[in-house]
């Protein structure tokens, strides 16, 4: 917080240049030091100075409340929302506490995204309430949502209701989460989002795919970042008292070799509840629809510790636990801000295309930019992109198969 | 706020200030001798001026251990308690009321809402989101501890919340990074000093235990805190008089499922103790 006009009242042109000029540039410079002496320093009155760090200090310090207040307040705001499953509530304690963070860990194909969806089905279509749904993988699928609707209710109507009190967003970047949130924010502050609906629930499916390639060698900027994110998380479920939801994926610890969740220990403090999804394969028999759900941290249920609750996800309509259908992009769920930041690439991308990126050298074999009529496509644009690429990194697109043996023609 | 007013009541409110701190300084802080003997290692109890700190990693019990002492201070004399008024600085969005409350509930004879309430009473709650916040706060607190001689305890839950944010913030120059923390703790010393309060805060182990490790921990060389890594500015280390290592074992499944290891900084005496949390709280 630099110092300047208008920051508070008091707070003169003067005043700043004087006090900038003697090396107090910021509120917290001039909060913490000693008054007596700026005032001989720069010849500004001490009264005046004393006036506006109190000033200060008032506008930009947060104000201790009394516990019994805290409480009263809190038991007319905290809502618990049922997960919509019996098993996860009891594990829970009754369901998601709004203005906390929980989160869903666990290996690919563990039920993370099928745990998400099952809640968010079940809290806009039992509960009413509203709830943004960030995507971040691509895995939201409208189609399976709509399955776990009609698995609650035959009436088309309450369908296309509840299906309307979802809000899909994609992010693809940390960033872009960042701006969704205070967007999010501003709305609820704004209170344009509809009254009917409040939005209670916020899941955030995945947080790990958005953090995940900040982590690495520039540790510190990653690292804030992450508790960035996690600091809009937690104020967010405080301030407007909505639950949150977060994916993660799971690591082995180096050293023992056991399951940890990803994203290190700074993250391990974030969530206030954590729930493990693992595939039951050994304990359940033969059925794949089975999962098994524990709680690794709670702040509530000190069983969860050591105690592995078995979690059967039920028939395949109201279940989780089902295999996606295929994709069919945004039946009637509204999608906002739909603009997946994918780098856009000048010939149409397909998934089978892959890019190799080789470091500092090409090897024999590496495709020329010249000897274009040997591949499909036109190559103008990726020639150009070739060119500009710098420290001698050589891009290069190859179609799974095909491609390898063409790179090896002299 | 008009000038002139302004300048009136702070002239009223530093001779209010001066009146009080002298009053709390004669009369002195209640004693915290039967805060929870089983957490320190030598005398029992932490004298006035005390700084301890709980290190650990995530769901070891140490917030649950701040909440434990919250209500041993809040608890009526006639309840066992001590009836004193704390403060409780949240930094990370963490401190979970209804969890209190539970706690609180078990903990009192015959608890009405009534009698709840009042035991609350003695609780203040501060939360920031910010390094420069907290420091405000901070400076801002005097005026509280005058006006309320009953706080005796400030507890902050936890110090590390903001380091990697003010870490970036800071760029390449250390101290930079370390700045508003330093000035946190300047702030907390003088707090401390002049108040005679006793300080528990919290530090979050962020930090893999680092290959030479025999070095960074050379005086505290005991199982429990083999994995201790001073990450925070010096000034911090230094304030610190008692550091208790809380830890639980990587298998799930034994009884005592936690414990902590009480390390008095200056006379070296250590103390192990398990723990158990169960739904109403920590028993030893």
């Amino acid at each position: 917080m630099i110092l300047r006009v208008g920051l508070c009242l008091g707070l003169t042109a003067e005043m700043v240049q004087q006090l900038k000029d003697n090396g107090v540039r910021t509120v917290m410079d001039l909060v913490s030091s000693d008054l007596e002496m700026i005032a001989r320093k720069c010849s500004l009155s001490y009264k005046a100075l004393v006036a506006v760090r109190r000033v200060l200090l008032a506008q930009f310090s947060s104000f201790p409340v009394n516990g019994a207040d805290v409480y009263e307040e809190l038991k007319s705001s905290t809502a618990i929302l049922s997960t919509g499953s019996k098993s996860l509530d009891k594990l829970l304690d009754g369901g998601l506490y709004t203005g906390e963070v929980m989160e869903f860990t666990g290996s690919p194909g563990s039920g993370k995204t099928q745990a998400c969806l099952h809640i968010a089905a079940n809290v806009s279509k039992s509960l009413k309430q509203g709830v943004l749904y960030i995507d971040s993988t691509g895995g939201f699928t409208a189609t399976r949502l709509l399955q776990l609707l009609q698995g609650r209710t035959e009436a088309e109507e309450g369908q296309v209701e509840a299906l309307q009190r979802i809000q899909v967003t994609r992010v693809f970047d940390a960033y872009r989460l960042l701006d969704v949130l205070h967007e999010f924010r501003s709305t609820v502050a704004q209170e344009v989002i509809r009254a009917s609906a409040p939005v209670k629930i916020l899941v955030v499916d995945s947080v790990s795919a958005v953090i995940c390639p900040l982590l690495g060698s520039r540790q510190p900027d990653g690292m804030a970042l992450m508790m960035h994110v996690a600091r809009e998380l937690k104020t967010l479920a405080k301030e407007l008292g909505v639950a949150v939801v977060v994916t993660n994926h799971v690591t082995r610890d180096a050293s023992s070799g056991q399951i940890k969740p990803a994203l290190g220990r700074s993250w391990s403090f974030v969530p206030s509840s954590r729930v493990l999804l693992e595939n039951g394969k050994e304990s359940c028999g033969k059925t794949s629809g089975c999962r098994i759900a524990s709680l690794t941290k709670s702040p509530r249920q000190t069983t969860g510790f050591s105690s592995l609750n078995p979690l059967l996800y039920g028939s395949s309509h109201s279940g989780a636990a089902l295999v996606s259908s295929p994709f069919v992009p945004r039946l009637f769920v509204r999608v906002t801000n739909a603009r997946p930041r994918l780098p856009t690439l000048p010939w149409q991308w397909s998934p089978p295309l892959r890019i190799v990126w080789l470091a500092g050298r090409a090897r024999g074999g590496a495709w020329r930019p010249g000897s274009a009529s040997a591949r499909p496509g036109p190559r103008p644009l990726l020639s150009r992109w070739l060119s500009q690429s710098e420290f001698g990194l050589l891009w290069r697109r190859t179609r799974s198969g095909g491609e390898e043996g063409r790179r090896t023609d002299p | 706020m008009v000038d002139g007013l302004g300048k009136a009541e702070s002239g009223a409110q530093i001779a209010f200030l001066f009146v009080s701190k002298l009053l709390t300084r004669l009369e002195g802080r209640s004693s915290l001798k039967k805060l929870e003997p089983c957490l320190f290692a030598e005398e029992g109890y932490p004298i006035h001026g005390d700084v301890v700190e709980f290190h650990g990693p995530e769901g070891t019990g140490k917030t649950e251990m701040l909440y434990h002492l919250i209500v041993r201070c809040i608890l009526p004399k006639a309840g066992g308690g001590l009836e004193v008024s704390l403060l409780f600085i949240d930094t990370d969005f963490h401190f979970d009321m209804l969890r209190l409350v539970t706690v609180l509930e078990h903990s009192l004879c015959q608890s009405s809402e009534e009698l709840i309430k009042q035991c609350l009473g003695r609780f203040f709650l501060v939360t920031c989101n910010s390094s420069a916040q907290l420091l405000l706060t901070l400076y801002s607190l005097e005026n509280m501890f005058c006006s309320h001689p009953s706080l005796c305890l400030l507890m902050i839950d936890s110090m590390s919340a903001f380091y990697w944010i003010d870490r970036a913030n800071g760029g390449e120059n250390l101290s930079l990074q370390e700045a508003n923390l330093r000035r946190c703790v300047q702030c907390l010393e003088k707090l401390i000093r002049e108040y005679h309060l006793a300080l528990f805060a919290t530090t979050q182990t962020i930090m893999q235990k680092s290959s030479n490790s025999a070095e960074s921990s050379a005086r505290l060389q005991d199982e429990a805190d083999g994995d201790y890594r001073p990450y925070l500015c010096k000034s911090w280390q230094q304030l610190i008089t008692h550091r208790i290592f809380f830890s639980k074992p990587c298998h799930p499944g034994s009884a005592k499922g936690f414990s902590i290891t009480s390390c008095h900084v200056h006379n070296n005496s250590v103390v192990k103790r398990p723990f158990s949390i169960s739904e109403y709280g920590i028993q030893f």
